[in-house]
């Protein structure tokens, strides 16, 4: 929906950014975050005691172990620190926005940081330790998350140019196929000197934009003109292309990245966002069943997806080759039991090595249901299921649909990304390599994830209601304020 | 018991439990926002009711429930769709703004007519007033309780 | 935005589109809920209790297994943690390994690190009431610290008397069946097998090896005997009657010369330097290690005799004892001549230590210690007490059969007396004699085929009135260069400092 007041004066700007200093108070959004830091503290002692009472016992020693040490609690601080900034800013820059996402999302990220606190820090390589990277990344991303919900007051950018962000999408698709290296047999990043990223991360979030200034553009054509085919409606012809595209896009990432996950991701969210744009639950079934076609195609044609599918049905029947990851995690399960072994007490090495490969990345759901058992998992789920709810709930009370279906798009982006990975580390789905949202390792990851929060945040803003107009005011001002709050 | 393994129960009690407070307080928020929102929309600000319309699409006597911003016109992505050779792609705007009804011109080539006169700028637009646009006549009713 | 009119088509309102999306990723979620409930509560008892499981298994690569002491406290065997915090074995000495053998995580146990493993690693407990309560406690595992009979000193005293050749010593008090020392040469480095670090190296070296050090030779190896398995002979026929202590055989001196010829074998002798042609009665026979008498005696007796009280002193069987021990036979067996002896050739034979006999040096140590202790044979033991956390269990002696009556016990005893410390014994068992401490014993030189040097062998107790330690040592392959008899009197000096201190 492109509505221009015409005419508009020679050199009129479209700020779709802009910084204004308008304090207003965050209450809900700062006694969530005191709660969020005490949580967090507590759980940060109680792992440095399990991790000094455990060294004591190795060594022998029966005396009396420190509680506080202060520098235990050093990286946790400055996290809950920058909670505590990007609180600040929002309350300076006086938006009214949701109060919860920054919380929540605050809250998993300091989980995710304790558990890479927990783990051996040798995991990430040479930059300094798993923990102190982590807490870099989510510095950067609660940056961002900041930036996007102080600055972000129009969303034209995004709905304007939407096929340029599809050519940019494609593009950094081609990237990651032509100059992607493989990492762990079935990742693909992209190296700029020593850091790698996954182009796929930031690929999510530039569909989800395509697709909402696609699908809400063209949504009453999708609805109104479809063919029908027995029972099942189909999308009109011409738009079947783009369709098509999606899925021959999946398939591609499959093949070529052997990224099942986000293949899986990509997909599900099209046709979630699919549904939500003409309520058509035809297009859904025509979607899954594409899918399964797919799938089947690919699993008598590619050996590893084989691999992926038999594991997955029964991982026992190979536990120590190509099932071993799964069973591993399957016996981290088990063994935190109802409210788990405790952080810092789970996890047995063997050898030095933890038990399950790739546990920062990939498996940090495994590991948390282990050392804060089912309890623990319940809650964690519990969190994923309030960011989406908020990100369902800003999508409905969008002013326009283009918002909305963004919205949604934005919320489903981290919701279903986090069911993949959380079933395949339950062996509801076959396992894949992508990432839990905010909890697991992982720069490219982090920033992504962040992108999409600030989004969301920036796009929840309350419309202010209009104020009435003034008394004859000039037109440049009346087009400045209408063009600000980005009216459709 | 050893002291440190004491410590270390009370905090990963804690911990739990903060988690799950934090829940808890976040539910309660998302219920009380889904129950007012659940009323919200009910309560319409206003309906536009058709009284005149030569194509017959949308037909006479069709009432509309209006959202804070409504836009009018051909293109079929406006929130109220007329279908007439005298209505532009975008025609007019409705907004509510603070406790009242408003409409302008969106930059059509036959005007917005409210009562009869050809308005130029944002305008009033009270309960029982007529609006015409190409050769559709609307009139904006209270909304129904 | 809604119409009330439905002729507008059918727009879903996106509220209500999103509202179902919500539903299906809650319910997506619910059964996420679910699946973890499974695999954390129903699943959860036997996942984590299966062998696999990285849990049982770090538990079992932690377990401090159980310190092995001697009799006296000294440690034997304890634990020592890797880089990564997993424990290994570490021993006091090499010489050790032909009876503690080695605890290694990737070549598994031997020795008694393996026979009473069970407890070292507190997979049983001491206490009954524990093991009930096993499933309830955080740390299931009770390793037991076990107190073996052993002196480490006469380990070491023994393993140096062998120096560098093959052999084997085994020392244990005849009143108590207690093992204090039992060594076999070559001996190999435990820890370095159960240091990971070093393991696989250590283990392949000594796989290779030809001098076999990883075979237990006190309990495992099988030797011909030579002259001290004439004990079992005179055993055999002083208790069946064949023979009293006075007998003499009046074909013997004329079959000094030449040989006694048994059905066209001859058996010699190599005594008739010194004694010339006098009849010899038992005590002389054993003194000078006369093989016509024993021959002759072994013959009277008959096969049936030999096998029948040989089996009592251990012989066919493998022996009741914490390690696992070869079988040491009287004869191949097989044969009708009695007893399972072909023919009386072989019987002849076997009478002085040769033709078919195999014994190990266990067996021939349990002979003397029969001997010593007036015919009663008490069963032989490593471990005197297993302590775990809580409780302990004490192993006590305990008679395993009475071999012989105790006036012949007596008789062989003065017979051993003399053979070690009368003038003509001295010739044969020179070196066993200990000043102050009187020792009994009998020398042996087994005859092997010709191009393999004989074996040396010695089998004794001491003090002679009121035993406390009886003793068999051999040197393979030693025959008259490195002799067993005057190691085994350095060896009963050792254990006269050591019982002194």
């Amino acid at each position: 929906m492109t509505a221009a007041p015409a005419p508009a004066p020679a050199g009129a700007l479209r700020p779709g950014f802009r910084l204004a200093l308008r304090p207003r108070f965050r209450r809900r959004e700062l006694g969530l975050l005191l709660v969020v830091s005490v949580a967090l503290i507590a759980g940060r002692i109680s792992l440095g005691v399990t991790q000094r009472a455990a060294a004591a016992r190795l060594a022998g020693d029966s005396g009396p172990v420190a509680i506080v040490v202060p520098t235990d609690l050093a990286i946790l601080a400055a996290y809950v620190g920058v909670l505590f900034a990007a609180h600040l800013a929002l309350v300076l820059a006086g938006r009214r926005t949701d109060q919860i996402l920054l919380p929540t999302v605050g809250m998993l990220g300091g989980i995710g940081l304790l558990l890479m606190e927990r783990l051996p820090q040798t995991l990430a390589g040479s930059l300094g330790g798993l923990a102190r990277t982590q807490l870099v990344w989510l510095v950067l991303s609660f940056a961002l998350i900041t930036a996007l919900a102080v600055a972000v007051r129009n969303d034209a950018w995004l709905r304007r140019y939407k096929y340029t962000w599809a050519a940019v999408g494609v593009g950094l698709l081609l990237l990651a196929f032509v100059f992607g290296r493989d990492v762990n047999g079935a990742r693909l990043g992209i190296a700029i000197g020593p850091l790698t990223g996954q182009p796929s991360e930031l690929l999510k979030v530039i569909l989800v934009v395509f697709l909402a200034g696609y699908l809400s553009e063209n949504r009453s054509l999708l609805v109104e003109e479809s063919t029908r085919i027995g029972p099942f409606s189909v999308p009109p012809l011409p738009y079947l292309a783009p369709m098509v595209a999606m899925w021959a896009m999946a398939l591609g990432i499959v093949v070529v990245q052997r990224d099942l996950g986000a293949a899986l991701l990509f997909f599900l969210v099209f046709l979630l966002l699919l549904y939500v744009a003409t309520a058509r639950v035809s297009y859904v079934v025509l979607g899954v069943a594409a899918a399964l076609i797919g799938g089947a195609i690919l699993y008598s044609r590619l050996g590893y997806v084989q691999t992926r599918v038999d594991v997955w049905l029964n991982p026992f029947a190979d536990a120590q080759g190509a099932g071993f990851q799964i069973v591993q995690a399957l016996h981290a399960f088990a063994r935190g039991g109802l409210i788990g072994t405790g952080l810092g007490a789970g996890l047995p090495t063997i050898g030095g090595r933890p038990p399950i490969p790739a546990l920062h990345t990939d498996f940090p759901f495994a590991a948390l249901g282990e050392e804060l058992g089912l309890v623990g998992i319940l809650a964690i789920l519990g969190l994923y299921l309030v960011v989406i709810e908020r990100g369902l709930r800003i999508a409905a009370t969008a002013p326009d649909e283009f918002r909305a279906i963004l919205a949604a798009g934005l919320s489903l982006v981290v919701g279903v990304q986090a069911f993949i990975i959380a079933a395949g580390n339950l062996k509801l789905v076959p396992l894949t390599g992508i990432t839990l949202p905010f909890v697991s390792y992982g720069g490219s990851s982090l920033l992504a994830n962040g992108l999409v929060v600030g989004l969301l945040i920036a796009l929840s803003e309350r419309g202010a209601e209009l104020p009435p107009p003034g008394p004859r005011r000039g037109r440049l001002a009346r087009l400045g304020r209408l063009v600000d709050r980005g009216a459709p | 018991m050893d002291p440190a393994l004491l410590v270390v129960w009370i905090l990963r009690l804690l911990f739990l439990g903060l988690l799950y407070a934090f829940l808890w307080s976040v539910v309660r928020v998302l219920m009380r926002d889904l129950r007012s929102a659940s009323k919200g929309p009910a309560t319409a600000l206003g309906r536009l009711v058709v009284l005149a319309s030569p194509s017959g699409e949308p037909p006479v006597g069709a009432a509309f429930s209006l959202d804070a911003v409504v836009t009018l016109g051909r293109d079929v992505n406006n929130s109220i769709v007329l279908e007439d050779e005298f209505v532009s792609t975008t025609h007019a705007r409705l907004t509510f703004r603070g406790r009242a009804w408003y409409v302008e011109d969106a930059g059509s080539t036959n005007g917005t007519f409210v009562n009869g006169s050809r308005i130029d700028t944002i305008s009033p637009l009270a309960f029982g007033d007529e609006v015409q646009i190409g050769q559709v006549r609307l009139r904006l009713d209270r909304a129904r309780p | 935005m809604t119409a009330d009119s439905s002729s507008l088509g059918r727009r879903i309102p996106i509220g209500t589109a999103l509202g179902r999306v919500g539903l299906a990723l809650a319910v997506a979620f619910g059964a996420l809920a679910a699946g973890a409930g499974y695999w954390q509560v129903f699943r959860s008892t036997d996942l984590s209790s299966s062998p696999d499981d990285a849990g049982v298994i770090a538990a079992s690569r932690h377990v401090l297994r159980g310190v092995i002491t001697d009799r006296d406290g000294k440690r034997l065997a304890w634990n020592v943690r890797d880089k990564n915090g997993e424990p290994f074995r570490m021993y006091a000495s090499p010489a050790l390994s032909g009876v503690l053998g080695y605890a290694s995580r990737q070549w598994g146990n031997s020795g008694l690190e393996r026979a009473w493993d069970a407890q070292l690693s507190g997979a049983a407990s001491a206490d009954p009431l524990y093991d009930l309560t096993r499933k309830f406690r955080t740390d299931p595992a009770d390793p037991e610290a076990l107190k073996t009979t052993l002196v480490l000193q006469l380990q070491q005293a023994a393993v140096k008397a062998l120096g560098s050749n093959r052999g084997a010593v085994v020392m244990l008090d005849p009143r108590t069946g207690e093992i204090l020392a039992m060594a076999s040469t070559p001996t190999f480095d435990a820890s370095a097998i159960a240091n990971p670090a070093t393991s696989d190296k250590a283990f392949r070296a000594l796989q290779a090896d030809p001098s076999l050090p990883l075979l237990p030779r006190a309990t495992q190896g099988r030797y011909v005997p030579g002259s001290i398995f004439k004990i079992v002979t005179a055993t055999a026929a002083l208790s069946s009657g064949a023979i009293t202590p006075a007998t003499t055989f009046a074909q013997q001196p004329p079959a000094e010369k030449n040989g006694l010829l048994v059905s066209g074998f001859r058996v010699h002798d190599g005594h008739h330097l010194f004694t010339g042609s006098e009849a010899m009665n038992f005590d002389q026979a054993v003194e000078v290690s006369c093989n016509i008498y024993f021959a002759l005696s072994g013959l009277k007796a008959g096969g049936e005799a030999m096998s029948t009280w040989a089996a009592r002193f251990g012989f066919g069987d493998s022996i009741p004892f914490d390690l696992p021990t070869a079988a040491s036979q009287v004869t191949g067996g097989g044969g009708s001549f009695g007893g399972g002896f072909e023919d009386d050739v072989e019987l002849a034979n076997a009478a002085y230590g040769q033709g078919e006999t195999l014994v190990t040096p266990l067996q021939m140590a349990l002979v003397a210690s029969a001997v010593a202790n007036g015919g009663i044979l008490m069963t032989p033991h490593l471990v005197l007490s297993a302590t775990g956390r809580t409780a302990s269990t004490t192993i006590s002696p305990t008679v395993w059969r009475q071999v012989m009556q105790p006036d012949i016990a007596g008789e062989i005893t003065n017979a051993m007396k003399l053979a070690v410390n009368s003038a003509w014994g001295r010739i044969f068992t020179s070196g066993a004699r200990v000043s102050g401490l009187t020792v009994a014993g009998k020398s042996g030189t087994a005859e092997l085929d010709p191009g393999n040097k004989p074996h040396s062998w010695f089998i004794g107790f001491a003090p002679a009135d009121n035993p406390q330690i009886a003793i068999a040592v051999i040197v393979e392959h030693g025959a008259h260069e490195v002799r067993a008899s005057p190691l085994a009197g350095d060896l009963f000096r050792a254990w006269r400092a050591w019982a002194n201190t």
